[in-house]
């Protein structure tokens, strides 16, 4: 039997990140959220996720330094990202290179099957 | 990963959104509401949902749509600080307070979160407007809320200085430390039109750009202390003389 896909979400919204697990768990992921980079690390540790979902802007530092982070460990750095945003149209081509990003989710035009389509696009 | 050092860099070198105009800030600070209502929304729209979750989710539609609400009348009002004149008075700050938490208890009790007045026997009248400092406290909970981790309580704090001349009512929030280098541009721009958006989450500033507006009107100064675990954010107002008087 295939072990379901853990997903982590951080997201500082406990509303929205509460909506993502309902979509995913629905989905038959298995789903953690923590509201900011530093427990997104803690949890990280403990149990290595198989896609991140990250809002960019963070209490303390921001998605960008978690990724910066994760880069910089070579069993980590793998991780699929996928960044959920409200300011997707802010964020160039090569940060997306530069910190392993598979995906952008623009939260102001995203549908919420738009969120599944996106852990299946980069956990092939 | 544990021991690593955070804070190599916060921000990607490409996003320059370290000084934003209040236009920028206001559609940013907007966006984040909106989306969360259009996402809920749309989750409704699907025939999975319980009868329960209907209910707790059409809740934060409310609330959140309100507090979109709240913002944008704190925008059109702050255009039109300089044509209005706003009647100052002698202010009790624990009832503004306590006002503050009637409104938004209900938001923080759907958040899971409190929020309360560290009660005094006394407190000393401040001179202000009673409607703008009402709001410069709601801006001040709100950005704690949204800042704040879930399990800690939010208080208002209220305190003169030692010569007595002005009274702090200041709000204590508890969440990550926000990095010396944020802090210094939050600090820096505090009050100002431009803000840094990373300056806390869901937020450009704005709030604290209505704040530190509101504040001027009022002859008053906002301030913020950083924390190794949170922040305070606060108003300095003169403090009454018309009770000494008597």
């Amino acid at each position: 039997m295939k072990i379901a896909e853990y997903i982590l979400i951080v997201e500082d919204d406990d509303w929205l990140a509460a909506h993502h697990e309902r979509i995913l768990t629905g989905a038959g992921y298995v789903v953690n959220s923590v509201p900011h980079a530093i427990a997104a690390i803690e949890s990280i540790d403990v149990h290595r996720p198989d896609v991140l979902i990250a809002d960019v802007f963070l209490a303390g530092p921001n998605a960008f330094t978690l990724l910066h982070e994760l880069q910089s460990h070579s069993d980590f750095a793998d991780i699929p990202v996928i960044l959920c945003t409200n300011i997707a149209h802010d964020i160039a081509g090569e940060d997306i290179a530069l910190y392993g990003i598979r995906r952008v989710l623009d939260k102001t035009t995203m549908q919420p099957q738009d969120l599944i389509a996106a852990v299946r696009s980069v956990n092939l | 990963m544990k021991g690593s050092v955070f804070g190599v860099t916060n921000d990607s070198k490409r996003l320059n959104f370290s000084v934003i105009s209040p236009t920028i800030a206001a559609a940013h600070e907007l966006k984040a509401p909106l989306a969360l209502i259009r996402q809920l929304s749309l989750y409704l729209e699907s025939d999975n949902v319980s009868h329960g979750e209907r209910e707790r989710l059409l809740q934060q539609i409310t609330l959140t749509s309100e507090r979109g609400l709240r913002l944008t009348n704190d925008l059109s009002r702050t255009a039109r600080l300089d044509d209005s004149l706003f009647s100052m008075e002698p202010l009790n700050p624990i009832q503004i307070c306590e006002g503050v938490v009637e409104e938004l208890s209900p938001l923080f009790m759907a958040k899971h979160s409190t929020l309360s007045v560290a009660q005094k026997r006394t407190s000393p009248t401040v001179v202000g407007n009673r409607q703008l400092l009402h709001r410069v406290l709601s801006n001040f909970a709100d950005n704690a809320l949204h800042y704040s981790e879930s399990t800690r309580p939010v208080q208002f704090q209220v305190s003169s200085s030692q010569a007595g001349a002005t009274v702090r009512l200041a709000v204590r929030d508890y969440g990550p430390a926000v990095p010396l280098d944020i802090w210094k541009r939050v600090y820096q721009n505090l009050g100002h039109a431009s803000q840094t958006l990373q300056s806390r989450p869901q937020s450009s500033g704005l709030g604290l750009y209505v704040a530190g507006e509101f504040a001027r009107v009022m002859r008053g100064q906002i301030g913020a202390i950083r924390h190794k675990d949170g922040a305070t954010f606060y108003i300095d107002l003169a403090a009454s003389t018309q009770l000494r008087l008597l």
